[in-house]
């Protein structure tokens, strides 16, 4: 799960200074969509300018409450949750804070920097997820600023995440006025912005592998979750796989899969010799238009998932009328499915959580992980090499060993 | 190690080979019958068989649904329902094999974030429904024109084809715009679209009969420069010449904006709303494909500029972008000029990304981007139209993002009549009635508008007719009416035929 808060920052050249003071600057930023990936960016961006952690305020998570609270008759069409949920995050940074923040960062996330690219064709965001500030900010502002009117300023930078280089411009473009930076500035807190988040990525991974080695070694399933970043919101993805993890079975989230050469070329290596995709990261053999940061990453973790033998069942989440995931449920289900890991999907997910149902299919979940995830996982370790590189060589013996069991 | 389990794969073409050129038909569609059949043209003269799909009907939408998954955008769902039942009728009359021996389809792809980028994901997911998963597809990247050839040599997405379609699309949207400006105000009801149809036919012609002068720069330098196209054009108007109108007709202008397909679209799967619109009583401003690939065109300017160092290459990539540019729009009005400068000119697209910045930025990607709200503003400050309809499908990603900015818009421009109309295939009655609704305030402007100018023109209808017969050139379609300060081509009628100067914009 992710963290808010501001931790030390990592290692990096000093600030250019003078610095100028930005101690009692507050920024709120809208804990929404890909901010949801990227959250450790901003925290390393805004402490490398000088903001104190305290006075990097996220809004909470998305909940019923808070958009009848704040994002009341803002909404301005009829879309995704995770979208019109965003009105209810701004509403919170403006009128819900005890210390008033100064200003909203809402950023405009174009492309990211996914673990996939130069494996894939593009990595850009969701049109919904790149355009979203705009769409909401029209909402508080159709009859008055109400930005201004409660003495915020309201900054909402367009970003290629996938692209370093240019980040520092466009970041300079719009912040120069609202934060009085200049270049050198900027540019110096994105290079910290991104340090911070590939440290944060790297913990996150390399906790899944620690999962998936226990897992490896007791023999034991565990479950991954098939969503976008934003469903690790509790108001948007419902927490549906802790209602599974309370049942003792780990769960571990697509974007933080163990991305370590030694445990993906176990997975992948043969079809990357036999020339069926050209890297471990290719996804090439089940999508062709590979655009779509999240969507990609989604169906190479439907592949992963399909291989790896200790992943037993997958848990597909998806929000209510998202046109970037219709086009996947065939083709995940279909890819998950072909080695016999079980698949279950929770789609249209709105701003209710339908718990009734959701017990019940947990329940249903519970009972195949429990009859078949040993079949499973014997069938899948038969299709890999002998040598799984989460195992220590007594552990592969023994589990080689069970795998062989009619 | 077991090998067993086969793991998924998605579809792959088959190829199409060179041989089998002359026994195979590209099909294809997505635009109007007019861009279609010049395409056409454009396929017969580099010696492909090749034809448009039926055009869209409300039998597409459910069988487009049956076989997609569900909540898709109607434009995914129509498209997708058109060839499965193109397909399923072959299938039917021809067998299966013949049906995947005889015909390959060919789809327009971007590499955008959209569902517009996936809509081959969804044709291969019917092909598969339908047991057809050896019928072969193919992708037109519409960002380039010289492809490597497609699997097996068959087809050749080369310069010479890419510039005829683009070529193709040009005068297809000429015909257009001389349509919508034409059939309103026809005094014998059924010329235009007899002109039309006889237009259509004779520019398929001149397609067909495209001479082929080099290889790449040399075509581009030819098309860019020969008369050949706006001579054709300069026969269609003769055409359009012999049609009577009476543009003293108070009609409505609404232009049309939204998402491509839609707009671009005639017939069931938009609910046919340009002639519905007709019928109501007003003039449509057709949206040309052109403005679309300005668009396509201009937008690497916009990301050269974002370059962090901006060094010789980059100016001089900038450079010829914008020649590029220059050459385009300079040939788009030089087919204008061959029809008496009838059809619009094209916004200038610096323009509307001045115009939305406000509200939109203009490098959010995803179907028309910043455009929906840049043409809106466009329209209703250079006074060009009553009212904008913009068509947006159901669940239609970008679309919804760029109305909710609308929004905005709207609380700074209250005087600014826009309908969204949702499209969703099967709520006909619903979308209508709501355009209706706006549709009543644009008449009422309309008629305010031909007051004013009568008024202050001090003409009247006995005069304006008189004048008429004096100059019978006036009542010619091909007679152009200059923009005066009023939206509805009868208030600047008026104000023509009086010598009037443009009223205040
Ligand atoms: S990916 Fe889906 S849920 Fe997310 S913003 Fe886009 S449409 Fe909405
Ligand atoms: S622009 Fe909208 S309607 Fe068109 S393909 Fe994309 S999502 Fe579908």
């Amino acid at each position: 799960m992710q963290t808010w808060f501001g931790k030390k920052a990592s290692a990096g050249s000093p600030p250019p200074s003078p610095r100028k003071d930005r101690s009692g600057i507050r920024v709120g930023i809208p804990k929404v969509l890909n901010v949801w990936s990227t959250s450790q960016f901003w925290v390393g961006f805004l402490r490398d300018l000088g903001i104190e952690s305290e006075n990097i305020v996220f809004s909470s998570d998305t909940s019923e409450e808070q958009g009848r609270e704040f994002g009341k008759g803002r909404g301005t069409v009829d879309c995704c949750y995770p979208v019109k949920s965003i009105s209810g995050h701004y509403g919170e940074l403006i009128f819900g804070q005890k210390k008033k923040i100064n200003i909203i960062l809402s950023p405009m996330i174009y492309s990211l920097p996914s673990f996939m690219r130069g494996h894939v064709s593009e990595t850009l965001a969701c049109t919904r997820v790149m355009a979203g500030p705009e769409n909401i900010k029209a909402g508080f502002m159709k009859e008055s600023d109400v930005f201004a009117d409660n003495g915020i300023k309201y900054a909402s930078p367009f970003l290629s995440m996938a692209e370093p280089d240019v980040v520092p411009k466009q970041m300079y473009d719009c912040l120069k006025d609202v934060l009085d930076v200049d270049y050198a500035e900027i540019e110096h807190a994105v290079e910290a912005g991104y340090r911070e988040l590939r440290a944060f990525n790297k913990r996150m991974r390399d906790a899944s592998r620690e999962i998936m080695a226990w897992c490896a070694r007791e023999n034991k399933p565990c479950v991954l979750v098939l969503g976008r970043p934003y469903h690790m919101d509790p108001g948007i993805g419902h927490e549906i796989e802790s209602d599974l993890q309370a049942h003792g079975y780990p769960i571990v989230w697509l974007q933080y899969l163990p991305i370590d050469d030694d445990l993906l070329n176990w997975i992948f290596g043969e079809e990357v010799q036999a020339k069926k995709i050209r890297s471990p990261l290719d996804i090439s053999d089940v999508w062709t238009s590979s655009n779509s940061s999240n969507t990609n990453e989604i169906l190479w973790g439907a592949k992963f998932a399909a291989r790896f033998p200790w992943i037993t069942c997958v848990l597909r989440l998806s929000s209510y009328e998202c046109g970037m995931d219709q086009p996947t449920y065939t083709p995940t289900q279909k890819i998950v499915e072909a080695a016999g890991t079980l698949f279950f999907k929770f789609g249209d997910l709105d701003s209710t959580k339908p718990a009734g149902s959701i017990r019940i299919r947990i329940e249903t979940i519970v009972h195949y992980l429990a009859k078949y995830s040993d079949k499973i996982i014997q069938k899948k370790l038969a299709l890999l090499p002998a040598d799984c590189p989460l195992l220590a060589e007594k552990e592969k013996t023994l589990v080689a060993a069970a795998s062989n069991q009619p | 190690m077991a090998t067993a389990v086969q793991h998924y794969t998605s579809y792959k073409a088959r190829p199409f080979t060179r041989e089998q050129r002359d026994t195979t038909t590209i099909l294809f569609g997505g635009l109007t019958w007019k861009h279609e059949r010049l395409v056409q043209g454009v396929f017969n003269n580099l010696n492909y068989k090749a034809k448009p799909l039926p055009n869209i009907t409300r039998a597409d939408l459910d069988a487009g649904k049956e076989l997609i998954d569900v909540g898709a955008c109607c434009p995914t769902i129509f498209t997708t329902g058109s060839l499965v039942n193109f397909l399923k009728t072959e299938v039917a009359e021809n067998g299966k094999q013949k049906t995947i021996d005889d015909y390959v389809f060919l789809t327009a792809g971007a590499c955008g974030p959209c569902r517009f980028g996936q809509y081959h994901e969804s044709y291969e997911m019917a092909l598969d429904g339908m047991g057809l998963k050896d019928f072969r597809l193919f992708l037109l990247a519409q960002d380039q024109l010289d492809q490597a050839p497609e699997k097996g040599g068959g087809l050749e997405i080369n310069m010479p084809l890419s510039l005829g379609i683009v070529w193709a699309i040009l005068c297809g949207d000429m015909l257009t715009d001389m349509e919508y400006q034409t059939r309103p105000y026809e005094v014998n009801p059924g010329d235009t679209d007899r002109v039309m149809k006889e237009s259509a036919d004779y520019l398929f012609e001149v397609f067909q009969k495209r001479p082929i002068h080099g290889k790449k720069w040399g075509l581009l330098a030819w098309h860019f420069l020969s008369s050949y196209f706006a001579d054709a054009l300069r026969v269609v108007k003769k055409k359009f010449d012999a049609i009577e109108v009476d543009r003293l007709q108070v009609k409505p202008k609404i232009k049309i904006t939204g998402e491509f397909w839609l707009q671009t679209h005639e017939g069931d799967g938009n609910y046919n709303i340009k002639h519905w619109l007709e019928q109501e009583g007003s003039e449509v401003m057709p949206p040309p494909v052109a403005v679309w690939l300005g668009y396509l065109l201009h937008t690497p300017i916009w990301r050269l500029q974002k370059k962090a160092v901006v060094d010789r290459k980059v100016k001089f990539k900038m450079a010829m972008v914008r020649g590029m540019e220059r050459l385009y729009v300079g040939t788009y009005n030089r087919f204008r000029k061959a029809l008496g400068n009838v059809p619009y000119a094209l916004p200038d697209q610096e323009e509307l990304k001045k115009l939305a910045s406000p509200f939109f930025h203009y490098e959010l990607r995803g179907g028309e981007g910043h455009m929906l709200v840049g043409k809106a503003l466009h329209a209703h400050l250079h006074k060009q139209a009553n009212m904008t309809c913009e068509l947006s499908p159901y669940s239609c990603m970008p679309n919804t993002m760029s109305q909710g900015a609308m929004a905005n818009v709207q609380g700074r421009y209250p005087e600014l009549l826009y309908a969204p109309i949702e499209i969703k295939g099967d709520a006909e009655v619903h979308a209508l009635s709501r355009c209706q609704m706006i549709l009543t305030e644009a008449k009422k402007r309309a008629q305010s508008e031909f007051v004013e100018a009568m008024a202050r023109t001090g003409m009247t209808i006995e005069k304006a007719r008189e004048i008429e017969a004096k100059r019978p050139e006036l009542k010619k379609a091909t007679y152009r009416i200059p923009h005066l300060g009023y939206a509805s081509t009868a208030a600047n009628y008026v104000m023509h035929l009086a010598g009037a100067k443009a009223a205040a914009v």
